[in-house]
């Protein structure tokens, strides 16, 4: 069997206090294994980006253990949890989250500098990732020179810099037409190996092929799974 | 981390520009009004530490030395007799009547000291020479005094009416200005003692150089004992002179405040602009923290950008304030620009800086990772 990367169990996650508190998460059990890209769906409110934060570690549960990475990381201080975080995790966002100042090149140098690489080899391996995804001639653009489908290409490689053992992927193709979507699943679905994971949140059913598990939420609590459907 | 919290910040020129100009203003402020007031100190003093010598012999009760009373000759004998005494010289700095060309009443500020081997003042002379002086009843005002004395822009020959006396100018000093707002009026010992209504050898002050450091105890005790006199160490006389002013004057008080209150304006502006700048870059902190940056490095993140606004902006802000000097000289206006000053100003930036960059911190150190995902 997979190495176990993320493991949630009875996880609850309530926000502000008293008459105003809103239970988001209640009663959830989720385990993620490499070799697996897991979609997580559900229509808006039902909790998934709180889920995704929490098994991340950017959120704290409000009862629960999430252990990822093997690290227990509920139970860690701040400073642990991102030791954690930047070791075994990558991120892509809906918005792309580049930084405007830094080229493409810099962009996907600075995930492999997080990753403990010198600035000179950093910028090494991003030019070979951003070959990778087909950006070479662009690697000196800044982002705002580079079209949607570009930029988050750009943002892919920065989540695989390094190699993580996860990556989490939220409504990373929300913003993109249909080929520039399938573009970035496949390039997601590649880098599934024995090692890693890929657990992408969408809304968007037109990624169901390239999943080898989905995961659906509703009112807080996981309200379906099934395997298979994988392209 | 560092190269990219600069990237970041010189990545958007028009809010950096505000940026720097905020910090620069804030630092020309604080420049400006830490060189006035230090300025102010140091001219109030000016007269006292350009005669120098190393002890000042006064009638009891002087506090400041535009407020001198004219001493007998008699009291000169008694400190040179004092064995330390090696040398005396009378000064005089004193208050007279004038009579401006259209009738007016006004005061002015004569002043005369004893020669030793040179002429010590006044010390900037732009028009005439020491010699010219030496006529009877020559006196050298200020280029930035003429409109109060009634006197035209070509004043040299012109005679001005001193306590029933005329005096003639016959050299003009720069930048040399009492605080007392009484013009001064240099002039050898003689003319100065005839214009001031003094009796010949008197004066306002003895002026004594000692033989050794070590006796001016003795000396001071000596001349403290008699009922009428008064006497200091040169730099304890122009410290209390300083002090007169500064404290008896709203007018020092006043300088003293406005750069207090500069320092507080400039902490405001450049921890609004910096606070401005990290809430911008909010977007960015969280992705960094998510990718897993440490609240260190985060902190760092900020740091760099404000020190590099505090020295741009510090660089910008000294060469505002030397120009600013340089025009407001030609006014009259001295700012000082002494190393002090620029060491003060310098420290008081970076402390503005630091400390505007708390509210900064404390919203980076506050970012939520999971910001990155709304």
């Amino acid at each position: 069997m997979s190495a176990e990367l993320v493991r949630v169990r009875g996880v609850d996650k309530r926000f502000g206090t008293g008459a105003g508190e809103v239970s988001v998460l209640r009663g959830i059990d989720l385990t993620l294994r490499a070799g697996e890209l897991t979609l997580l769906m559900g229509p808006s409110g039902s909790g998934k980006t709180t889920l995704v934060s929490i098994l991340a570690g950017l959120l704290r549960p409000s009862s629960g253990q999430v252990a990822l990475c093997g690290a227990p990381i509920s139970e860690l201080d701040e400073a642990a949890v991102s030791r954690v975080r930047r070791k075994h995790v990558g991120f892509i966002f809906q918005t792309y989250n580049l930084f405007p100042a830094l080229s493409a090149l810099d962009n996907v140098a600075l995930g492999y500098r997080m990753r403990g690489l010198p600035p000179k080899a950093a910028k090494l391996r991003a030019a070979e990732a951003l070959a990778e995804v087909g950006l070479a001639e662009r690697a000196q653009y800044l982002p705002a020179k580079l079209s949607s489908g570009q930029k988050q290409r750009v943002a892919v490689a920065r989540a695989l810099a390094g190699g993580p053992e996860l990556v989490i992927g939220d409504e990373p193709t929300a913003a993109l037409d249909t080929p520039s979507a399938m573009g970035v699943m496949r390039l997601l679905r590649e880098r599934v190996t024995e090692r890693s994971a890929v657990l992408v949140v969408t809304h968007d059913p037109r990624l169901e092929p390239y999943a080898h598990r989905t995961v659906t939420m509703s009112d807080g609590t996981i309200s379906g799974e099934r395997q298979g459907g994988a392209a | 981390m560092h190269d990219v919290a600069l990237q970041s910040l010189l990545h958007d020129r028009g809010k950096l520009l505000a940026a720097l100009s905020g910090v620069a203003l804030a630092a020309t402020l604080l420049w400006v009004q830490v060189g006035l007031f230090v300025a102010f100190l140091s001219t109030s003093s000016a007269i006292i530490t350009r005669i120098g010598g190393d002890i000042w012999v006064m009638a009891r009760g002087t506090e400041v030395v535009d407020n001198g009373e004219t001493l007998s000759a008699g009291s000169r004998s008694a400190l040179s007799s004092l064995p330390c005494v090696k040398a005396v010289r009378g000064a005089v700095i004193a208050v007279s009547t004038m009579r401006k060309p259209g009738g007016a009443l006004d005061f002015v500020q004569i002043v005369g000291v004893e020669r030793q081997q040179r002429p010590l003042v006044p010390w900037v002379m732009v028009q005439g020479l020491p010699v010219d002086l030496q006529a009877p009843d020559r006196v050298a005002v200020d280029e930035h005094d003429l409109k109060k004395l009634g006197l035209p822009e070509v004043a040299i020959g012109h005679g001005i009416e001193i306590g029933g006396k005329t005096a003639i100018v016959a050299a003009l000093t720069r930048g040399i200005r009492s605080f007392a707002l009484y013009p001064y009026l240099f002039a050898e010992i003689g003319s100065a003692r005839r214009l001031a209504g003094l009796d010949e050898g008197q004066a306002q002050y003895w002026v004594a150089e000692l033989a050794s450091p070590a006796c001016t105890g003795d000396v001071l005790a000596k001349l403290r004992a008699q009922p009428d006199l008064d006497a200091h160490r040169t730099h304890e006389f122009a410290r209390m002179t300083e002090q007169y002013w500064v404290f008896g004057s709203g007018a020092g008080g006043a300088l003293a405040f406005c750069a207090v209150f500069s320092l507080l304006v400039g902490a405001v502006i450049v921890a609004q602009t910096l606070f401005s700048i990290t809430k911008e870059h909010e977007k960015e902190l969280a992705t960094l923290k998510a990718m897993g940056a440490t609240p260190r490095e985060l902190v760092s993140f900020v740091a760099w950008q404000a020190s590099l606004l505090a020295l741009v902006g510090g660089v910008i802000g000294l060469s505002l304030t030397a120009a600013l000097r340089d025009l407001l000289s030609r006014e009259g206006i001295q700012i000082a620009l002494t190393f002090p000053v620029f060491a003060l100003g310098a420290s008081a930036v970076v402390t503005m800086c630091v400390l505007a960059s708390v509210p900064s911190v404390r919203r980076v150190l506050r970012v939520e990772a999971a910001e990155v995902f709304r």
